[in-house]
């Protein structure tokens, strides 16, 4: 990558906390390309944090630079320069004392925006990560979920539209289910943002989720690796990088793949008001041992197999397992999850509006898995890799 | 029981005035304590040690027995309203100023790292995001202290204060005499009556002042 892709580079950059004899970052030269999430992740005590706060100066660097869109900003006006910055922490700090709508609208303010374009980028924000504007940019912080928090914060931090996101753990402190939607969001949210985004975490998995690429750092912040997931996963650089990644790199590997990216398996449906006829005959015109059942919104209800059938007194929105449903958006990963957590070994995936789209079973999973492994031998033995299962432009990062 | 009522109805217009004058030096020294009092804790508050200092010594001027202080006040200011209002704002000091302290370092630090994190000044940050969020606490603070300053004002009349310690002194240099369970009691129970009214005043201007997103 050239230096003039990047929108972020430090260069140098070193942080001594005063009375420590060592640095906290030693030394720290990185590139972040334009409209790329590059994940910074290591174990505690790294530096990873101190790094990200010296982008946006709330740590100033003791020695080093920092260039945004090639402009020297390391001793400009750090209040100037943040409202250039979105910044996301783990605990998001929404200001509780004020509503939705002026959380959001708080740096738009500072930049002396007129009333009429903040009303208009804050009802636009909402609809983005969506919220709906009527309903919720009168309410207080309290009000929300810790997930619709999480997503005001997001929206706060791209209110004035700024070139760069800076994120610290931003899904850290959410339970798991809602994280693993939160993530889905966001991703989907960047496809249409193209933001140049630095986020930290400490969790080698979100990071090979979220990132185009990723910096692994050991101690004070050296770099122990810096590349796309997927070489780094295919060909850790140490023994370290190898450690942190830990144990099932190619299951790991699962988490580059979104269901998106799979030929769905076709499933015979059927209404969740049809008769037991109607069912029993999908039931047998096919070989997949159920019906899947839908609602007037073509949401997937309820897996409904032969044996169910039997049980006569039974409504049918009753019989047999619920079905349990994946986002498109969600990696094979999540997928494969599902699928041995649930009894019906395939998992309904359905698109943003909860709509049926198709369904992936374990044989969807192994195809793409198998695909994967070839895509990385070929690669590193030097061959042109072929688009297969994952996502394009992590393939062409491997070239 | 009849008699008092009979003395109450006589004497109103002279009860009210008193309870006016109270009211207003008790009103005077807790607006001069509240600005002294937040000045300080503005400066203060981000310095543990001298947060701690600062807060001690307003202690102590509430440790000095009020009769005392009042009288300490006469040779410094002379009589009348003056050593009064002096002696009453340094009552009023240290609950205001310890909450203000309390409530400004009670503020969730990621809510002002989030602030500083997009760019709000140091100024911006303290008059935007943290004194609106200490400020049920500071309000506490302020009410506290009016309702110790009612009680207290009354001593005021020993050094020529204006207020309801007019009628307790007179009353209390009456004793043996019919007025003087009357005079006494029915400043005292004017006194009562202020400190309700004055809280019940804190009570409504803290659900007016109070952002709905933190009551």
């Amino acid at each position: 990558m050239s230096s003039s892709q990047a929108l972020i580079r430090l260069e140098s950059l070193t942080k001594r906390f005063p009375g420590q004899r060592e640095n906290a970052v030693d030394n720290l030269t990185l590139e972040i390309p334009a409209g790329e999430i590059v994940i910074l992740v290591g174990p505690s005590g790294s530096g990873k944090t101190t790094t990200l706060r010296m982008i946006n100066r709330l740590i100033e660097p003791t020695s080093g630079r920092i260039f945004l869109e090639g402009e020297d900003v390391t001793a400009v006006n750090a209040d100037r320069l943040r409202r250039r910055m979105g910044y996301v922490i783990q605990q998001i700090g929404l200001f509780p004392h004020v509503t939705i709508g002026d959380n959001i609208a708080t740096v738009p303010k500072m930049l002396g925006w007129e009333k009429k374009r903040i009303r208009e980028r804050v009802a636009e924000l909402l609809e983005l990560i969506g919220m709906d504007p009527e309903a919720y940019s009168g309410r207080y912080p309290k009000e929300l979920s810790g997930g619709q928090r999480q997503r005001v914060g997001v929206a706060r931090a791209l209110a004035a539209d700024p070139p760069v996101l800076l994120m610290d753990e931003p899904f850290s402190a959410i339970d798991p289910i809602t994280r693993a939607r939160l993530q889905n969001e966001f991703l989907q949210l960047q496809t249409k943002i193209r933001k140049t985004i630095v986020f930290v975490t400490h969790d080698i998995d979100e990071a090979i989720k979220m990132g185009d690429r990723i910096a692994i750092l050991d101690d004070r912040s050296h770099i122990a690796q810096f590349d796309t997931p997927a070489t780094i996963l295919a060909a850790p650089a140490s023994a370290f990088v190898e450690d942190f990644i830990g144990a099932g790199a190619s299951l790991k590997r699962l988490n580059l793949a979104r269901i998106a990216d799979v030929e769905l398996v076709p499933w015979p449906t059927e209404h969740v008001s049809a008769d037991r006829d109607t069912v029993r005959a999908a039931l047998l015109a096919s070989d997949k041992g159920s019906v899947l059942l839908l609602d007037e919104k073509r949401r997937p209800q309820r897996w409904v197999n032969m044996l169910d059938l039997e049980h006569e007194h039974d409504q049918l929105s009753e019989l047999g397992l619920s079905a349990q449903v994946m986002q498109r958006q969600a990696t094979l990963y999540d997928a494969l999850n599902e699928m041995l957590n649930s009894l019906q070994g395939a998992s309904a995936v359905v698109d943003e509006d909860g709509a049926y789209c198709g369904v992936i079973d374990i044989d969807a999973v192994a195809v793409a898995i198998r695909a994967m492994r070839q895509e990385a031998r070929r690669t590193f033995r030097g061959e042109d890799p072929v688009t297969a299962v994952g996502e394009p432009t992590r393939e062409e990062s491997l070239s | 029981m009849g008699d008092f009522l009979h003395y109450l109805n006589f004497r109103k217009g002279h009860i009210f005035d008193l309870s006016v004058d109270h009211a207003q030096i008790v009103l005077y020294a807790i607006a001069i304590a509240t600005v002294i009092a937040l000045t300080t804790a503005v400066l203060v508050y981000r310095r543990e040690r001298l947060s701690a200092i600062v807060v001690a010594i307003a202690g102590t001027f509430l440790t000095i027995p009020s009769l005392a202080l009042f009288g300490l006040m006469i040779p410094i200011v002379g009589l009348g309203t003056k050593p009064a209002l002096v002696a009453l704002v340094m009552y009023a000091l240290l609950p205001i100023l310890r909450n203000a302290v309390v409530g400004l370092r009670g503020v969730d630090p990621a809510v002002i790292e989030s602030a500083q994190g997009m760019g709000m000044n140091r100024v911006r940050r303290l008059v935007r995001i943290e004194l609106p969020l200490a400020w049920p606490v500071i309000l506490t603070g302020i009410r506290v202290s009016t309702v110790l300053i009612v009680g207290v004002a009354a001593i005021g009349a020993y050094v020529n204060g204006p207020g309801l310690g007019e009628d307790i002194f007179a009353g209390l240099a009456r004793i043996g005499t019919p007025t003087a369970l009357h005079l006494t009691l029915s400043a005292i129970l004017a006194v009562v009556a202020l400190a309700l009214l004055f809280d019940a005043f804190y009570a409504a201007l803290g659900r007016l002042t109070t952002s709905r997103g933190i009551r």
